[in-house]
């Protein structure tokens, strides 16, 4: 008998089934998918990319919704593109022009993962009780429990702890470091690859990620964040007819 | 004394929006077609709210907005307004596909250069705010219109049901399509016609058409709306709206002289808006 959590779910089912065929490869499913949307749920195991648009490489390699993801791979989007992944219990935005190393951390590491974003933009969920490295170009951040947003370049660091606790370390200056513990998007950060002892931390204002997005990542992984309403990002004016 | 506020949730103030616009329209005497007076009107608009939460899934949206509307042509339509809107929202969770529901109040205070329509203008409703899918979001509303002008032809009632669909094309580009029904009164101008006096609830002589020699008559109407417009943001904070709006208004009670056609109307708007949030 199984245990009830791990009852077949007949839509997981033909989920995967059509993954197996190919059928998000298709043109026409992939156009669908990308035109009109689908309505997020946790992603069934074995299925690690929950969307893609542009080119999107795993390995050099051309990745579609049927690629699977793991430690030690690395991931490569082209100007334009997107990929939104999960890996474990963490999930992932990657923006176009990234570039992102998933790196597996040793067995006597307490790390649970480890990611090295050599440039470009990820949005990232972390799971509780999962400490977590993440270094870009010019800092060291290590996470727990935590929605994080980074945007890295050979000259600074864009780091927004958008709720929970990140410790970060300018790479270059070991005196240029803070503990930010975040509710929701608190304290934004740049660091930067130069400037004064101590002071290549700086505040930074809110910036190109959304609550939206996170709430979209956490499902994908079966968590919620910890706000209740999101942020209003919407743009468009809402007339009424006088 | 001020609510509790939730961990994790402080009060805070929203971004202030400022909205530049430039819009044409076929019939702004909202006339039947062979009276229809066409027009242009740049408007502006800045609004700024205050966000206080009240629990963890509830808060209350306190907004200021003021603006105006300055016409080419018809100058009398030109008009100020100040106003402010409150809102008590509930969300279930923080579960991507959770519903927003939202009880509001909105009230406007107008400055025509028409003096008949100087006045207020309230309304009432429920919103419900529900994202579909990641790239389409769903907004409905059902909302009480009240206007309060100084000539009792501007003292008007209705009720709408409106909807509007948010289709993502990407991270910067947004397609949105609208749909509204109203019922209740409208005001239309018009020269003097037997159809327009016994349909008419109320009517003046317009002060805003004197050269046309316009009265202008309230009677009750079924009103259709449809919006489809085009937004795309650039540069985080900014973006560029394009939208064209229609409406058809048909009288709820059919005049027992001349022709319908004489108090429905049609109206066509094209707007495009460069909005700003800092």
């Amino acid at each position: 008998m199984k245990p009830f959590d791990q009852f077949d779910d007949p839509r997981r089912r033909i989920l995967i089934q059509a993954l197996a065929a190919g059928f998000f490869s298709t043109p026409w499913g992939a156009a669908a998918q990308s035109v009109f949307g689908s309505a997020p749920r946790r992603l069934p195991p074995g299925q690690s990319i929950y969307r893609t648009s542009g080119r999107v490489l795993v390995n050099s390699r051309e990745a579609t919704l049927a690629t699977p993801i793991k430690p030690g791979d690395v991931v490569e989007t082209a100007p334009g593109g997107e990929l939104v992944f999960v890996l474990a219990e963490e999930a992932f935005i990657l923006r176009g022009d990234s570039r992102v190393v998933i790196e597996n951390p040793p067995p006597s590491s307490p790390l649970k993962t480890a990611l090295r974003l050599a440039t470009g933009k990820l949005l990232s969920v972390f799971g509780r009780g999962r400490p977590t490295r993440i270094v870009t170009a010019t800092a060291t951040i290590g996470v727990r429990g935590t929605g994080v947003y980074a945007e890295t370049d050979p000259e600074q660091t864009y780091f927004c702890t958008c709720y929970g606790v990140a410790d970060i370390t300018a790479n270059n200056d070991l005196q240029s470091k803070e503990t930010v513990a975040a509710t929701h998007h608190d304290r934004p950060l740049y660091i930067t690859a130069k400037g004064a002892a101590g002071e290549r931390i700086r505040r930074a204002p809110f910036i190109n990620h959304t609550d939206q997005e996170l709430m979209l990542i956490e499902t994908l992984v079966g968590r919620t964040p910890p706000f209740v309403f999101p942020m209003n990002d919407y743009n468009a004016p809402r007339r009424e007819y006088p | 004394m001020l609510p509790a506020i939730a961990h994790g949730a402080d009060a805070e103030f929203t971004a202030t929006i400022l909205e530049a616009s430039f819009t044409a329209d076929n019939n702004v005497s909202r006339s039947s077609s062979d009276e229809a007076l066409s027009d242009r009107f740049l408007g502006v608009r800045a609004s700024k709210g205050f966000v206080l939460p009240v629990s963890t899934r509830t808060r209350a949206v306190i907004q200021a907005f003021a603006g105006g509307e300055r016409f080419g042509t018809y100058s009398g339509l030109s008009h100020a307004f100040l106003g402010g809107q409150g809102d008590f929202q509930f969300r279930s969770s923080g579960e991507f596909a959770a519903a927003s529901y939202s009880l509001y109040f909105r009230t406007q205070a107008e400055y025509y250069d028409s003096e008949l329509r100087d006045g207020y203008r309230h309304a009432y409703g429920l919103s419900v705010l529900k994202p579909l899918t990641d790239r389409m979001q769903l907004f409905v509303a059902i909302q009480q219109n009240i206007g309060d002008g100084k000539s009792t032809v501007f003292d008007t009632k209705s009720t709408s049901l409106r909807g509007n669909l948010d289709w993502s094309l990407g991270r910067w580009d947004t397609v949105y399509l609208g749909a509204e029904y109203r019922r209740g009164d409208i005001v239309s101008s018009g020269t003097q016609s037997l159809a327009r006096i016994n349909v008419a609830d109320a009517l003046v002589q317009d002060d805003a058409f004197t050269d046309k020699g316009y009265i202008a008559y309230r009677f009750q109407a079924n009103t259709g709306l449809a919006a489809l417009g085009y937004n795309h943001a650039f540069a985080e904070k900014h973006s560029l709206d394009l939208s064209w709006r229609y409406a058809q208004s048909k009288p709820l009670h059919p005049s027992a002289y001349g022709s319908e056609s004489d108090v429905r109307y049609t109206v066509s708007q094209l707007s495009l808006a460069y909005l700003m949030r800092f």
